[in-house]
This record gives C-alpha cells, structure tokens and sequence, in this order.
C-alpha cells in the first residue's frame, strides 16, 4: 500500500514538473509574447528596453528563465508579476484561497443538498410524472451555462428588481467572514446558487441513475424479500451503495473548483478568488501569476485524483496490484 | 501615451440618438465634423475652494490595476490620472476645466523661469515650506534625485523625453550610477535647481509636467517601488494598494494649498478606486449608487440605457487622440505609395464612427494630428468630393490605383487586438480592402500583446489597427514620435514608428525643421508641422480613421465634474452631495 501511494506521488510531481514546463513554452511560444517591451512601457527607447530585459532576466535562455521563475517560486518564494510589478505571486493566490473556499463549499453544501434529495425523490418517483420532471430540471441546470445564469442573476438582483424584492443584496464583490457572518453570506448567498444549479443537475441524474441500477441489484430482492419497508430499502441499501460514486465525482468536483475552476462564477459575480486571479493573469498576460496559478490549481486536481486513487486502492485491492 | 483599449462598442444607431441629449454637465455637444473641436466651458481659474463642499467618500470602479503605483514608471491614463491630486513637478498643466487645461503653470516652482544660454538653462526656484505627505521638507536635493531616479529605475519616458538633460546618455547608458552631473544642479542656499540641456527644447516644461518629473522624496526606492507608495506633495496621499481589490487614496495631512490653478485643494476625504468587476457590473453599480464613477468605456448594449435613463449623470468629451491603419512602408503591397494612396481611398470612415458607437462618440480625420491640437490645420486629401474635411471614400479611385501599383490580387493580413470594437474594425478594413482587389484576412490577436507586435519588423505585420493618445500638447508627439526616423528601430518591440516610414529626404528634415523653430517661434513651428502632417500624407503611411470621445459616468452622489483635456477627469475636484 505505501509502495503504491510512493508511486502515485512520484507520479503527481511529474505531472505538476511537466504542466509547468508546458505552460513555460506555451508563453514563450506565442508570438510577440516577449514580456519586455510591455514592462518597459510604450516608446520606451533601446536602451531602457535592453536594461529591462537584463534586469528581469529575459536575455537568458529559456531553461534558465524557467529555473529562474522556479527559484523563486518554490524557494525564495518572491516570485513577483510582471504586469503589477512589485505584487508577490504567492501572498496573492493565498488572499484569494479563503474567497474560492467560501464560494466552493457553499456551494457544495447547496448542490450536495439538493442533488440527492432530487436524486432520490427521481428514484423514488420511478413510474410517476415525478421522476422525468425532476430530470427535466436536472438538465436544465446542467445546460444553464454559469456566466449567463450569473449575469441573468445580476441583471436581476442588482438592477431591474433591486429597488424591491433584492434590495438586501449588496453590491458585488466578497466581504471576509470577520466582517460579519450576514454579511459574508449576503455577499455569497447566489453566487453559491449559481454555481450550485449546474453541479445539482449533475449530481441528481448521476444518483438516479446509480440508483436505479442498485434497486435492480440482487441485494435490494433479497431486502424486500425480508419485507423491509421500501423507504429503508431506498435509503440503507440503494442510496448508501450509490454514495460511493457521487462520494468520489464529488472529490473531483471539489478539487478542480478549489483550484480554480469556480473561474466563471468569480468573474461574474467580482468575487477575487483564484478563479478570478487566472483569468485576469491569463488576460494580462502575467506570466509569473499564470504560473502560479496553474500550479495551485493542477496541485488540487493532481492532489484530489491521488486522494482519490488511494480511496479506490482502500476499497478495492484489484487497483493496488495494477 | 497609448491608452487602454476603448471598449466602446458596435451597435450604433440606438445609442447616436441616445447619447445625442445628453451632453451633459460642463461641455457641450462635440463637433460632428471634422473641424476643431468645440471647446469645453470657458477654462478660466478655478473657482476659490469651497470647504462647505468638501468631505464624503468616494468610490471608482476600474476592472483590472493600472499595474505598479511607482509615478516614475506606470504609464497608465488609469493612474496618471490619479496622480494628478497626489503628485507634484516642478512644473503643472493647470488643474481647470477646458482648453485651459494644456496651459502650463509653476507647481514646486515659484516661477516659471525664462531660459538662458541659448535657451538650454532652466533656473527653477524652489517653493519653500512644502512638505512631503510623511512630514519631510520639500529640498532642492528632493529634486536633483527624482530626475536621477527617472534614470535609475528605467521609466519608459528616460531615453524620450529627458534625454536631452546634459548627463542623461551616461544615465541611460548606467543607471545604477547616474548623477546628471552637470545637467541637474541644486543650490540649497538660494533654494534652486538649475537645468542644463544639450539643445534648447521648446517642449520641456511639458515633459516635466507630466507623472515621470514629479518630484518624490530623494529616500524613495531606486527601482520600481511597485505597490509600496511613495510620499507625495499634493492633497491626497495613497493609503494602500492591492492590484487585486483596491487603490486607497486619503487627505494628505501636510499639504497646503500653494497655487490652486496647480494643485487644486481637493473635495472628498478618500478616493477609493476598486477592481475586479466587469465592465457589465460596473455600469450598474454607478447606476444603483453603489459607486460613483468607472474608469472603463461603458459596454455598447449599456449606451443606450445610459444615454436616455441616465443622461444627466453622462459627460462627453473629445479626445485629442487618433485611431489610425499603419501600412508597413517596407514590405509589399504597401511598400508602393499607390497601394498605401489606394487604400486612404477606399476607407469609408463613417463606418468606422458607426462602429465605435456614432458621431457623437468619435469623428472622422483626415490628417495625423487630431483636431484642436496644436499644429493642427483643416486638410483632407482623400475625400470624395473633394473638401477640407472627410465627405465619402472613391472606391473606383481606389481599385484604378491598385491596379496601377501592380499590387492586385496579393495577400494582406490585418492584425488587430481582438476585443469587440477593434475586431469589428478589422472586420470592416477586410471587406474594404478585398472589394479593391486584394486577398485580405483577419488576425485579432491579444490585446496585451499587439500592440508591440505590431511595432516588431520581424513579424512582417503588413497593415494593423492602432490608437494613439498624446501625451502632451505638442505636435512633435504625434508627427516625430510616430513618423520620425529616430522612432523606427528594425527587430525591436518598442518602435512605435508602426509604418517604419522614414522619409529621410522629404518628410524627415521637415520635421528636423519644425523641432527647430519650435525653439524660437511656436507659432512659425505650428504651420510647419501642418505642412510636415501634409506631406507625410501624401505618402500615405497611415490611414487615420477617427478621433474618438470619452464618455465619463458619474452616480448621482457626486457633483462639480471638470474635465481636463491633459489628463481627463479632475478626480479630487468632485463633491460628494450632502
């Protein structure tokens, strides 16, 4: 078992050393991507473009940039941008964690909540107009893209209903939890449904669907045979089996969104979370914060699939011998 | 200076009708045409403080920082903009509403001093009693050590507009040790600071009016300060900086009004300019009073409602600004001054106003220098009917001088930033130039990256989209900076000179003439920049498109909106209504 997880973590730094290189030569591969002449500002004259570039460091080659950048990434941690020159990478993906964390397990607490309810009820309703209509709403939840739902939600509740029903909302933008648990929540109350709508959709038909295989299973017969109510047969055997498999679609879920990928969602909603923070890199062109960024969010993804293989090898001793 | 990419927009007839009632506040309606454009309310001195009005917060929505908050480096609008009620140079543009806003005034300096020797020495004497915002004195040494510090921490103004300070090539050459021995001489007994130049520079006073000659504490760092603050001399201090939240501006406790035309007392407590939002979002805020300006263009589908439901609370303004298609003069087609004619042809400019949101948000041009600018004179040499001004293009015209050129049927890539309002530009200038015989496709590139990559000679760009914003009030930053040999450097990202048009035996030594009698008669020099603008569009190396207008949107919390035509809206001179 522990020669296995070894194994799995060599793995992972291989693939965080290989993503960061990619990212590396994808930058320096762009035409016109020479970060210089942008830092020494317009019509800056040959000779300050030259100082500019030695004293960044962009006349050397690039494997030295790129040792360089992981220098001091990894270990001067100083590693600062280049376009808000004098703003440390590290500190500011760390500012931003506590905004992703709030978004993501809001949200997660709301799309949990309500996938198995929706999931269960669908099971439950099988043969009944309850169970296609729920699944109905499941896929319009999935199809709802998130930047379109989160500006529909704004234009509502910020503009043309925020005299009435939506004056409690504040503006956009993310309050900490110090200054006041309402007034955190108030700020996350839809982005936290927002985000929630697509990721109960999913999780809702993904239960069903296990669900419905496991009421089909010969341990469900061989429960009712025993004259168990149906509603313990539901929950104590066909829902709990069924768990595993949102168990881990979940650990993944969470994993890519706390690394990032709530990036949608915190560009609508003004949230400065990592989401936030990648995509103004990547539109700045900020390639000591796109680094950054990528490594945090490939180390979560990386991370929660090695969380997730460990589980697997626990569970089923067929993965460790692979 | 280039500005942040305008992000005005593509649906223009609703928003021309729109945006026609409302121009509102201190301007007036701009010109449609494109004569000189009508100038703003009188621009007299500033009206006397008024401390009942002062106090109240206030709050700015930018979507992205302006990057470092070192004066000396950012060569943002976003931020010279704020540095306007913050930092000082020896000398000021007047801080006053209107065409009174290009005029420079005395700021630390008590005067401004008449040069000697030949024009090349500057005395400044030194304002006593100012004090910096963290309680030191303003010195004459203060002073010699910015002008190091320019040098020092390589601003992107150091080899263009200083380096003509005795000293200045060993400064560029070695930063680290730069003195300006000789160039930049202070006298702590008489309280003065001398300035030498190598050659007399009419435009000087304007280059050391500008954010890079403010004057900082000589303890400031000597490279980028980043997001650390420096000291500052005028009405507010900066408090704190987080590129991802907010820029934090507060009174400063040692300032005294000194000459209100320089360094006018400002109105609120703090100024608090807050990122993150998109540009969607922040046009709600300021309608919903959640804050009271945004520093971004308002997005196309918002004019309309902002021009009608909101027009009281929108000003508008002309820029002295221009939107213009440099042709690279040195690779083919538009190596061939009748390609490069042909295409000036061709262009129908209306259609680019259209795309930027109607007339009353750009005009046409015809020439390189924008209306209202000096130098600037009524010309207009591709217009169909003829005329001083722009009526229509000649396609048949056109297409005959393609085919003359013998450049028919080539390939011709247009690079532009892929924002909305640039590609639709782009969009427009393909169908334009394949309707007169070439083979034109489009490539929107990052708008972080275009804009030196056009400049690069080794991308082989044969024709791009660019803008340019003045930096100061003088003919010479468009025609020399953007024509000029000097600004034309093959395999560099920084040559702004976008055309590589150096005309070494026409155009050129007119604008070395033009540089010349600027040191003795503005006036004489002014009708030879006309003359030189005249020339160069003869040959064709750009098409200018439009000069644009900015739309500046206030909440109703705030009042008292004076625009300066140097450097934008007067940020500190707005009230906050009680």
């Amino acid at each position: 078992m522990l020669r296995f997880a070894l194994k799995r973590a060599v793995a992972a730094v291989l693939v965080l050393f290989a993503i960061s290189v990619l990212v590396f030569l994808i930058f320096f591969a762009t035409p016109g991507a020479d970060p210089a002449a942008r830092i020494a500002g317009r019509n800056a004259s040959q000779e300050t473009l030259a100082q500019v570039r030695a004293s960044f460091g962009f006349d050397k080659p690039i494997p030295v940039q790129y040792a360089l950048m992981m220098r001091h990434l990894f270990i001067d941690r100083d590693l600062t941008s280049f376009v808000n020159r004098g703003v440390e990478v590290i500190p500011q993906i760390k500012q931003a964690i506590p905004i992703t964390l709030s978004l993501v397990i809001g949200a997660a607490i709301i799309w949990l909540f309500f996938g198995i309810l929706m999931g269960v009820a669908a099971t439950a309703g099988r043969g009944s107009a309850v169970d296609p209509l729920i699944m109905i709403i499941g896929v319009i939840g999935v199809s709802l893209p998130v930047y379109w739902l989160g500006e529909v939600v704004n234009l509502v509740s910020q503009s043309r209903l925020h005299d009435s029903i939506f004056s409690w909302v504040p503006p956009l933008g993310y309050a900490p939890l110090s200054s006041g648990v309402w007034n955190w929540a108030s700020h996350l109350i839809l982005p936290w449904m927002t985000l929630a709508v697509l990721y109960a959709g999913i999780y809702a038909r993904v239960l069903r669907s296990e669900m419905v295989g496991a009421m089909n299973e010969e341990y469900v017969r061989m429960a009712r045979a025993k004259g168990i109510s149906e509603r313990r047969v539901l929950w104590r055997h066909a829902f709990r089996t069924s768990l595993i498999a949102i168990v881990s679609l979940f650990g993944l879920d969470f994993g890519a969104l706390i690394g990032g990928a709530a990036l949608l969602s915190e560009v609508v909603f003004g949230l400065q979370g990592v989401g936030k923070l990648t995509y103004d890199s990547l539109q700045s062109f900020d390639l000591p914060v796109i680094i950054g960024c990528v490594m945090y969010a490939a180390f979560f993804v990386v991370f929660a699939n090695f969380l997730v293989d460990l589980v697997y090898a626990l569970l089923d001793p067929r993965v460790r011998h692979v | 200076m280039k500005l942040r990419m305008m992000t005005v927009a593509a649906s223009a007839g609703a928003l021309t009708l729109a945006l026609a009632a409302c121009g509102g506040g201190s301007t007036p309606a701009p010109t449609t045409s494109g004569s000189a454009a009508a100038p703003s309310s009188s621009g007299a001195a500033n009206a006397a403080y008024d401390p009942a009005k002062a106090g109240g917060d206030i709050t700015l929505l930018a979507k992205t920082a302006g990057g470092t908050l070192d004066p000396k480096i950012n060569y943002t609008l976003q931020y010279w903009q704020l540095y306007q009620a913050t930092y000082d140079g020896l000398t000021a543009f007047k801080k006053v509403d209107g065409e009174e806003s290009f005029t420079v005034v005395p700021d630390l300096a008590e005067s401004l001093p008449t040069p000697t020797n030949d024009g090349k020495t500057y005395v400044f004497n030194l304002r006593k009693g100012i004090k910096f915002s963290d309680g030191t004195d303003v010195t004459v040494d203060d002073v010699v050590a910015s002008f190091q510090r320019i040098f020092k921490v390589s601003s992107p103004t150091a080899g263009s507009f200083y380096n003509g300070i005795v000293g200045a090539d060993k400064c560029l050459a070695t930063p680290a040790t730069c003195t300006l021995d000789g160039g930049v001489v202070a006298d702590a007994a008489n309280n003065t600071v001398t300035i030498n130049l190598t050659s007399p520079d009419p435009e000087f006073f304007y280059k050391i009016s500008v954010p890079h000659a403010a004057i900082n504490p000589k303890t400031a760092p000597t490279k980028d300060a980043g997001t650390t603050p420096i000291p500052t001399t005028g009405p507010y201090m900066f408090k704190s900086y987080d590129p991802n939240t907010a820029l934090v501006m507060v009174r400063n406790p040692n300032f005294k009004s000194w000459n209100e035309d320089a360094q006018p007392s400002g109105y609120p407590d703090t100024i608090t300019e807050k990122f993150g939002l998109t540009v969607e979002a922040e046009v709600t805020a300021v309608e919903n009073n959640q804050a009271d300006w945004i520093f971004d263009s308002p997005p196309a589908d918002r004019l309309a409602e902002i021009g009608t439901k909101y027009a009281p609370q929108v000003h508008v303004n002309p820029l002295t600004a221009v939107w213009y298609v440099p042709m690279n003069v040195n690779i083919a087609p538009f190596n061939n001054v009748k390609a490069r004619q042909a295409v000036n042809w061709a262009v129908d400019k209306n259609a680019v106003v259209k795309i930027l949101g109607g007339e009353k948000l750009a005009a046409p041009v015809c020439t390189i220098l924008p209306p209202g600018f000096p130098g600037f004179k009524e010309d207009c040499q591709y217009t169909n009917p003829a005329g001083t001004t722009w009526q229509g293009p000649d396609l048949a015209k056109a297409k005959a001088l393609v085919t003359e050129s013998g450049t028919a049927g080539q390939a011709v890539t247009i690079i532009t930033t892929d924002d909305e309002v640039n590609k639709a530009v782009g969009e427009y200038l393909q169908s334009t130039l394949n309707s007169i015989g070439y083979k034109a496709t489009l490539k929107p590139i990052s708008g972080n990256i275009q804009f030196t990559y056009i400049q690069n000679t080794n991308n082989k760009v044969q024709i791009s989209l660019s803008q340019w914003y003045q930096d100061y009030p003088a003919a010479s930053d468009f025609i020399n900076v953007l024509l000029g040999c000097a600004s034309f450097t093959p395999g560099s990202d920084s040559s702004i000179n976008i055309a590589g048009f150096c005309d070494k035996t026409g155009v050129q030594p007119m604008i070395d003439d033009a540089l010349k009698t600027e040191q003795t008669d503005m006036n004489a020099a002014n009708e030879k920049w006309a003359a030189t603008d005249k020339a160069a569009m003869t040959q064709a190396p750009w098409v200018p498109l439009i000069t644009p207008k900015l739309i500046d949107f206030l909440s109703t919390n705030v009042s008292n909106y004076k625009f300066s035509k140097q450097f934008y809206m007067l940020v500190d001179q707005l009230q906050v209504k009680k």
